[in-house]
């Protein structure tokens, strides 16, 4: 970074004594653009010597995905972005017949189950009610009055959403592939924890009379911020890094007039 | 010695502690033993909810109003949907203004409970414990109403229908029963003069109709039966001309309707309070009755209608109708909702009244990009409140909370559709004036 040509130095204008045009010994005052000296960089030295690197929302250990990064400013669009409440989507694959103490596949073994009576007709059955609960939670945890017309305004648009504190809550729910004992779900969620993806599975295989684990957790969306905007770990380098954030500059800042004004 | 314990100590005791190789865990893991929780051909189960207004013994709990531990209170209020055992499957049910009829198309002898009000014997005659000669007033638990049916192991009920006095049992091969308060005909037999109702043994059995009946709906104190050729009969209170036999009379035999509906094949009638609508096979809607609310204003100024009249509505080809008492509900073909009519109609705190259907916004059912299949499948109304049910087992609810009728939890109004959390789908639900009744099959 520091070897990128950096700013030019401040020009300031000063009055330089020159000499005056005509007879010698008479000095004149002319006005000249000079460079300040504070601004040299043998003065001030390599422009940058840290950088100030925030974290958007956490990742688990084992899960994995996209994660945002914020540098230097960015860590306050970070803050302005946690706060517009938007939702996340994961990927998250479970396994039937097995069920574990924490509810993922590398944990100590609870119980086995059959697993053969289990249809992907039911597996969809269980998300609608999953789904269902969870709007109803998402228009309680909104705090709105659902007495006024610009709740039903907004109920109508599907914009309510809690915008502070609340319980993670699933936005939708949808089973991508399902092929006994494997399943894979596509997760939007709010306010949620890995661990709190990986009860939900643990949960489904209770609903459906039987037991299981969750294999893997990846993030494929986090806001605006989707897998093809992400960097792979290849091309961790600079030129990649900072074209990404030139990429994703315009979706951000039109997210944050959307949502907060 | 030393060298004895030694040996001793490797082959008995001297297992290695620390912590299990992945191998030992593995095999650990294929030993454990393999549970089974349900097998391969395991069955749905049928399930009764109930919710709303427990003292009147409608909800059939009896431990709500008389609580069977000292300790406990009684539950005044229902407020979410609670489990009520049923000895059989129940087919059909039906919520009057008090009480609850629950029915069951089995062919063994018992095929219909009620509970709730009986002061007027719409639950039958429930011979009373403590005076064999008197019954009961109030049935706190499902209770079997005996019909006088010729056949009764061959007989079955098809649907079952409660107004505010009195009952309808509908069979197929033994026409209706009905019984309760007659003091307007509304049972299809001539009406007595000071009869007593309380305590009446009697059940009236009404066959005479051009062809089996298919369909039987009461009204606060009137009956509609619909029979399989399309033709509406009514008896029973006309003062706001629902019975729309073209008179504001008392009817007491069931009369044929004609008006607009003549000649016309009604696929289905609807009614709860004093208006009635019908909906023929080519989706057209017919209404009369009451109109006090708007509910007929799209074709008529005055408050009676007392003959059929066609409503002219735009709204596309309508699949299923229901009547509340001042608002009504249509269900077009590709799934929406429409209201119209007076009070809290679902579409905001704003719309209090309108005499031409509005839509309610598929969203507020649960539509959406991600979920476009989501279809409205049914409409029921109650007195003062609106129920939807989703092709994917969601029910929906609003209007006017009357003593947690509406079963969401909370005792406020609902001016758009909320989904109610039932463990299961729901397939059918009855509303009543202040209490609901829902059929649901479990999900796994």
């Amino acid at each position: 970074l520091n070897a990128a040509p950096g700013r030019a130095p401040r020009q300031q204008i000063r009055f330089l004594p020159a000499p005056a045009p005509g007879g010698g010994g008479a000095v004149e005052l002319v006005a000249a653009r000079v460079p300040v000296l504070a601004d040299h960089p043998l003065v001030r030295g390599p422009r940058f010597r840290k950088l100030k690197i925030g974290a958007g929302h956490r990742l688990d250990v084992k899960a994995s995905g996209v994660f945002v990064l914020g540098i230097g400013h960015g860590n306050k669009l970070l803050t302005d972005l946690y706060n517009c409440h938007l939702a996340k989507v994961y990927t998250v694959g479970g396994r039937f017949g097995k069920a574990t103490d924490d509810f993922s596949d590398t944990g100590n073994l609870i119980e086995k189950t059959t697993f053969d009576h289990i249809t992907r007709e039911k597996l969809e059955r269980i998300l609608a009610v999953i789904q269902g609960t969870n709007q109803k939670a998402l228009l309680m945890y909104s705090n709105i009055d659902m007495k006024t017309q610009e709740a039903y305004e907004l109920a109508v648009k599907g914009l309510i959403r809690p915008m502070g504190k609340s319980p993670p809550i699933i936005t939708a729910v949808r089973c991508l592939q399902f092929a006994l004992p494997e399943f894979q779900l596509e997760i939007h969620c709010l306010h949620e924890t890995q661990q709190y993806l990986r009860k939900m599975v643990h949960e489904i295989g209770l609903e459906l009379k039987s037991s299981a684990v969750c294999t893997q957790v990846r993030r494929i969306r986090d806001g605006v911020f989707s897998v093809d905007d992400a960097l792979p770990r290849t091309q961790w380098n600079l030129q990649s890094i900072q074209e990404a954030i030139r990429n994703c500059q315009l979706k951000v800042e039109a997210e944050l007039e959307k949502t907060l004004g | 010695m030393a060298g004895v314990a030694r040996r001793l100590l490797r082959r008995g005791l001297g297992v290695a502690a620390g912590p299990p190789s992945t191998r030992q865990l593995r095999e650990a893991e294929e030993a454990a033993p393999v549970f089974q929780y349900a097998g391969k051909v395991a069955r749905r189960k049928d399930r009764v909810f109930v919710w709303g207004f427990s003292y009147s013994g409608a909800l059939g709990v009896p431990s709500f109003v008389r609580p069977d531990a000292g300790w406990k209170k009684p539950r005044r209020i229902q407020a979410t949907p609670y489990r009520l055992e049923t000895e059989e499957k129940i087919s059909s049910a039906a919520c009057g203004y008090g009480f609850t009829l629950l029915a069951s198309n089995t062919r063994d002898i018992t095929k219909v409970w009620g509970m709730g009000l009986n002061k007027d014997s719409q639950l039958g005659f429930q011979r009373s414990r403590r005076d064999q000669t008197k019954g009961y007033e109030y049935v706190l638990e499902p209770s079997p109403i005996p019909l006088p049916l010729e056949k009764p192991q061959q007989t079955r009920v098809l649907q079952v229908s409660c107004g505010r006095a009195h009952s309808l049992v509908l069979t197929d091969h033994e026409g209706v029963f009905t019984m309760g308060n007659n003091s307007y005909g509304q049972c299809g037999r001539k009406v007595v003069e000071d009869e007593v109702y309380s305590g009446s043994h009697l059940i009236h059995q009404l066959k005479e109709f051009d062809s089996r009946v298919v369909q039987v709906v009461c009204g606060q104190d009137h009956s509609l039966f619909r029979t399989k050729k399309g033709t509406v009969y009514a008896c029973g209170w006309g003062a706001d001309g629902q019975t729309g036999l073209g008179h504001y009379n008392i009817t007491s035999v069931p009369t044929k309707l004609h008006g607009d509906i003549a000649g016309v094949n009604i696929i289905q009638v609807s009614s709860y309070g004093d208006c009635c609508l019908a909906v023929s096979d080519e989706g057209d809607v017919f209404g009369w009755g009451n109109s006090e609310y708007l509910q007929l204003a799209s074709v008529t100024e005055t408050t009676q209608v007392n003959i059929p009249r066609h409503l002219p509505f735009k709204i596309g080809k309508v699949k299923e109708a229901a009547c509340g008492g001042t608002g009504n509900v249509v269900l077009t073909e590709e799934g929406n909702v429409f209201v119209w009519g007076y009070g809290i109609l679902g579409k905001g705190p704003n719309l209090i009244e309108t005499a031409v259907p509005e839509m309610i916004p598929p969203s507020l059912f649960g539509w959406s990009d991600f979920s476009p299949d989501i279809r409205v499948a049914h409409v029921r109304c109650g007195l003062s409140q609106f129920a939807a049910l989703t092709n994917r087992g969601e029910l929906f609810v609003w209007g006017k909370n009357l003593r947690g009728c509406l079963g969401t939890g909370r005792m406020e109004d609902q001016y758009f559709p909320w989904r109610v959390t039932v463990p299961g789908e729901v397939v059918d639900v009855a509303c009543g004036v202040d209490h609901m009744v829902s059929l649901v099959r479990s999900f796994t």
